[in-house]
């Protein structure tokens, strides 16, 4: 079976069944998830920080790396499968945003990548339907382009579906 | 439930690693004086045959695409630079254990050596943008070797990582460390620190393997050390390179911030260049595993 891998700060999008769309371990990253089902396709993009404005370069070289920048490359993507462009009736899931035990708020990454990805996909008139964020645990993703289902696991825990 | 160690079984397990090679525990000592110089460095490795092949052929290897071969030894450590030496003697000298695949923590082959090098990134970043008193290099190298004592005890935690976790969920644990306590007697801050006494580690790396998840308790003179290592560590582990199912498992101690300074745009910018640094290592870094 076919898989597209995603590594941190790429994204990408399959319509082929049988594929599963994946990525591994996301810490405080997140996995942006957008599902189209008028065209069957699966988009992800695996997120690393809130706000590419600490390095336009690396925003450059990879937009999938910052919240602001690779939410609109995903949609582009996206577009290239037939979906609408600004991502009307896609559905989206999120997981990941980790964050350390105890942390203090400068170490809240996860919680500030979450919020910036909010506020993104709110500005495009878009909202979760489903999210699993947060905790102090790291999820690898699949998400199944045949069904839509995604999957998650964990280190040590069974793996549990969103 | 597994049987716990007693203190003579862990000294049994730790005395049955391999020693360092004379030139790895040298360069170590060397490194972590405060005043030393690179020529220090280039007489020692010149004293060991082995690794100056070694270190010829990362600097050859295609990741650093030269034009043009480099032949002598004295070039090659002033391009590499004492950081990539030391992670080279380290691997060569002890490759068995960082390669160890963590099955006590459901972790697979390489997992350990990729959250050292990221960490040990990490605590130099750290180090040097914190503007504490503390060596870009030395913080490199006890990232390193922070973590060491996992691969002492993995075996003895095959299995427990569900009722590790489960025990961290139910509050029965504060942290990965308890449960590793309660599965095996003893967790890998301890085990690592055995290791670290009988390889003849300086002060500063045995303070950092032993006191790196609990940092205040390290001693006033290598607290700030720790303390980088500590925050590289879980710098990371949030990047998603743990070591399986320990990760992000720990507090977090925010007295970090009456040794070093750290905003969470620094914060974000360390990422960055641990990811993009990360890579170019390991790529030069794996000319060193094979023979
Ligand atoms: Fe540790
Ligand atoms: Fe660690």
């Amino acid at each position: 079976m076919g898989q597209l891998t995603l590594g941190v700060g790429e994204y990408g999008a399959s319509n082929i069944i049988g594929e599963e769309v994946k990525t591994y371990a996301l810490g405080s990253c997140i996995a942006v998830i957008l599902l189209d089902p008028q065209t069957r396709t699966i988009g992800m993009a695996h997120i690393a920080l809130p706000d590419s404005s600490i390095n336009k370069n690396k925003a450059a070289e990879k937009p999938g790396y910052f919240a602001d920048t690779a939410i609109p490359a995903l949609l582009e993507e996206m577009a290239r499968y037939g979906c609408h462009k600004k991502g009307k009736g896609m559905v989206v899931k999120l997981c990941g945003g980790a964050n350390v035990m105890d942390t203090n708020d400068t170490f809240q990454i996860g919680k500030r990548n979450a919020l910036a990805i909010k506020k993104i996909l709110w500005a495009h008139d878009m909202g979760a339907v489903a999210e699993d964020l947060g905790g102090n645990f790291s999820r690898t993703v699949s998400v199944s382009v045949e069904s839509g289902l995604v999957t998650l696991s964990s280190p040590g825990r069974p793996s549990w579906q969103l | 439930m597994n049987k716990k160690l007693s203190h003579s079984e862990l000294l049994a397990i730790v005395k049955s690693v391999p020693m360092l090679t004379p030139s790895a525990n040298q360069l170590l000592q060397l490194t972590a004086q405060e005043d030393h110089d690179l020529a220090d460095v280039v007489n020692l490795v010149k004293t060991d045959a082995k690794l100056t092949a070694r270190v010829l052929k990362v600097v050859n290897s295609a990741a650093f695409g030269l034009l043009s071969n480099i032949t002598s030894i004295d070039r090659a450590i002033s391009y590499l630079g004492e950081r990539i030496i030391v992670s080279i003697a380290i691997g060569d000298s002890a490759g068995k254990l960082f390669d160890k695949e963590l099955a006590g923590y459901e972790a697979t082959g390489g997992d350990l050596w990729r959250h050292d090098l990221r960490t040990a990134i990490a605590a130099r970043e750290v180090a040097s943008q914190s503007g504490a008193d503390i060596s870009p290099d030395l913080a490199f190298t006890a990232g390193l070797l922070h973590d060491i004592g996992k691969a002492l005890i993995s075996d003895y935690l095959l299995g427990t990582a569900p009722d590790a976790i489960q025990m961290i969920r139910s509050d029965e644990s504060v942290d990965y460390l308890t449960a590793e306590v309660a599965m095996v007697g003893f967790d890998h801050t301890q085990a690592g620190y055995e290791l670290a006494k009988i390889w003849q580690l300086p002060e500063a790396l045995v303070e950092v393997i032993r006191y790196h998840h609990q940092p205040s308790q390290a001693g006033e003179a290598n607290r700030a050390l720790v303390y980088a290592v500590h925050l590289g560590d879980n710098i990371a582990m949030l990047s998603g390179f743990g070591t399986g199912a320990d990760s992000m498992q720990y507090p977090l101690d925010p007295g970090y911030g009456n040794y070093l300074s750290l905003t969470p745009i620094d914060l974000e910018n360390i990422i960055l260049t641990v990811d993009s640094e990360f890579s170019k290592l390991q790529e030069s870094l794996t000319a060193n595993g094979e023979e």
